[in-house]
């Protein structure tokens, strides 16, 4: 399969794609099978005719009610994790033409403009495979607790008013907290590589999402109470040290979360908490 | 089992774990200072063989562009190697710091997995980039060491020998091949060094561009940008004193050099001196007896 995935990603081609989409063809969807985690994979495509405005989600419910491949052989229903349908709730991402990104808002016409063109689904490589184009993004979640990505409230009585937010820190924030732990930067990541070990998660490297989840929060009235915990963590091993700056997180970013700003800041957060600590610390 | 046997977290983590944070800043530090001022100041001297002649003033009357070069460059070496204090102690912490950041390096190199081929974008190109020279620069840096400095002359095509009195000649015999010139494993040394300086260039300016952002200077996107351009401008300037340094070392005839700093040393030091320091070179024992004992006292 040789595709032009230098240029997959560009606005300008998907644009160029929808406007010569020819109505009635039938594309081929080729899709990374796995039986189960641990298990090796292999590739199946499907022929399947497509209507306009369709998506990568619509294809995947026509294979599964008619599981046939493109040379006849009946197969399993490919299965597949999706949650909104409308790009805000990250659980549908999977690694489109070789890059990752949500297969919701992946609209056929763009990828796939003429008879024949092919499209192919690979299940993110970053976290273990659950089944097909499924996957575990626990370890997701587990950056996000090694950073206390919340607002600490010790007590189930009223607080009272938050405290007040600026308009320029408000605005940093709401950028930030835009995100919807997809695992895209994760998985456009050369640092953050497939960690089957749960016990290795908690050195490896942290990932993106997370860095700028705690930058979030240490931003925040009452959340930067855990600043220096979050600091600590973040200045431990697979913390943001060990970003590699290819800023390929940001490009993939679907929701345009300033990520390499925020893994400069907290560069700078941990580099003052060095100091403070060396010097006032226990 | 009960609190006493149970082992801390701090117990399980490996040395790199415990110290993360120290070592990456301090292989950040260490790519800065002292090796990236090391390396400015290098290739400022070695590309003085290539613009010298203009420096030299009235100095230079009457001399070839070339001629100058060896000059001016002949003079800054034996600035270097005669009275700067402390020599060995700056040599040896410069190696220790190459040495840590080397290691360091390729320790955190082995971590990451490029992905240009899905992501072909520009910062993940020089990402991949970044490590691959680190790479190559190591083995680039050991050769170049090893034989211009530690005289592993078995290294060098010709077995020239470079001598901080005959620097410039020295030099272009080991990079041509010989001292008399061009040889075929000379262009493949010359072809070395070419992809060693510019390699290793590269992996200087674009650190300094990386730094900044973890040490956390640069933190928004139009700062990365404006430092990207202070450290492209740097870069640029380095790769041409690099480049210089190079193209003059292939274009100054050995042979021509060596006549202009044997008569800088009998000019500074008389004949004496020049015949001690070529029987050294050359592995003569020295001349006579009075020569011996009438040189330096």
């Amino acid at each position: 399969m040789s595709l032009p995935q230098a240029h997959q990603s560009t606005l300008a081609w998907r644009q160029a794609n929808r406007a010569k989409a020819v109505p009635g063809r039938t594309i081929v969807m080729t899709v990374r099978r796995c039986e189960g985690p641990g298990k090796l994979g292999w590739f199946e495509s499907f022929k399947i005719p497509v209507e306009p405005n369709e998506n990568v989600i619509s294809c995947l419910q026509k294979i599964a009610a008619n599981p046939v491949t493109a040379d006849g052989k009946e197969t399993t229903p490919v299965v597949w994790d999706s949650g909104c349908l409308e790009e805000v709730c990250g659980a549908c991402t999977m690694v489109i033409n070789g890059t990752v990104r949500q297969s919701c808002s992946c609209l056929i016409d763009e990828y796939a403009p003429e008879e024949g063109d092919e499209i192919t689904l690979e299940p993110m490589s970053k976290f273990p495979v659950i089944r097909d184009l499924w996957v575990d993004r626990a370890r997701l979640f587990n950056s996000l607790k090694r950073v206390r990505g919340w607002v600490p409230i010790d007590s189930t009585a009223a607080l009272g008013p938050g405290p007040k937010e600026d308009q320029a820190t408000q605005s940093t924030r709401y950028a930030i907290s835009e995100c919807m732990s997809c695992g895209c930067c994760l998985e456009a990541c050369p640092q953050f590589l497939l960690e089957g070990d749960e016990d290795a998660w908690d050195s490896a490297f942290i990932g993106a999402h997370a860095i700028a989840q705690a930058r979030l929060f240490n931003l925040h009235g009452t959340g930067k109470n855990l600043a220096p915990e979050r600091l600590d963590e973040l200045m431990g091993p697979g913390g943001v040290a060990d970003c590699g700056n290819a800023q390929n997180c940001v490009k993939v970013c679907p929701k345009g979360v300033p990520l390499t700003e925020s893994i400069g800041a907290m560069g700078r957060g941990v580099t003052m908490h060095a100091v403070t600590r060396f010097f006032k610390g226990k | 089992m009960g609190l006493a046997g149970a082992k801390t977290v701090s117990d399980r983590q490996s040395f790199f774990e415990r110290h993360s944070f120290l070592l990456r800043r301090l292989h950040s530090l260490s790519g800065i200072v002292p090796i990236g001022v090391f390396l400015i100041a290098h290739l400022t001297t070695n590309s003085s063989l290539a613009w010298g002649r203009f420096a030299l003033r009235g100095e230079g009357e009457g001399m070839s562009i070339a001629q100058g070069g060896v000059k001016y460059f002949q003079e800054e070496v034996s600035y270097i190697n005669e009275q700067v204090p402390h020599l060995l102690l700056i040599e040896v912490t410069l190696w220790v710091s190459i040495a840590f950041h080397a290691i360091l390096g390729v320790y955190y190199a082995t971590t990451g997995k490029g992905n240009t081929a899905h992501y072909p974008h520009m910062d993940n190109w020089r990402y991949s980039l970044q490590r691959i020279s680190g790479y190559l620069g190591i083995a680039f840096i050991f050769y170049h060491v090893a034989t211009l400095r530690w005289g592993w002359t078995w290294l060098v095509p010709g077995g020239t020998q470079w001598s901080h009195h005959f620097s410039a000649s020295t030099l272009a015999a080991a990079i041509q091949g010989s001292p008399e010139g061009w040889t075929a494993l000379g262009v493949a040394v010359a072809l070395l060094y070419f992809a060693g300086i510019t390699l290793l260039v590269f992996h200087f300016a674009n650190g300094l561009w990386t730094a900044a952002i973890t040490w956390g200077l640069t933190v928004s996107v139009p700062a990365q940008k404006r430092w990207g351009l202070v450290c492209f401008g740097l870069g640029a300037g380095l790769m041409l004193a690099a480049w210089s340094s190079l193209g003059a070392a292939f274009m100054v005839d050995p042979q021509e050099a060596r006549a202009t700093e044997a008569e800088m040393i009998l000019h500074e030091h008389g004949p004496e001196e020049l015949q001690r320091i070529e029987n050294k070179l050359e592995g003569r024992p020295p001349a006579d007896e009075h020569a011996n004992a009438g040189g330096e006292g």
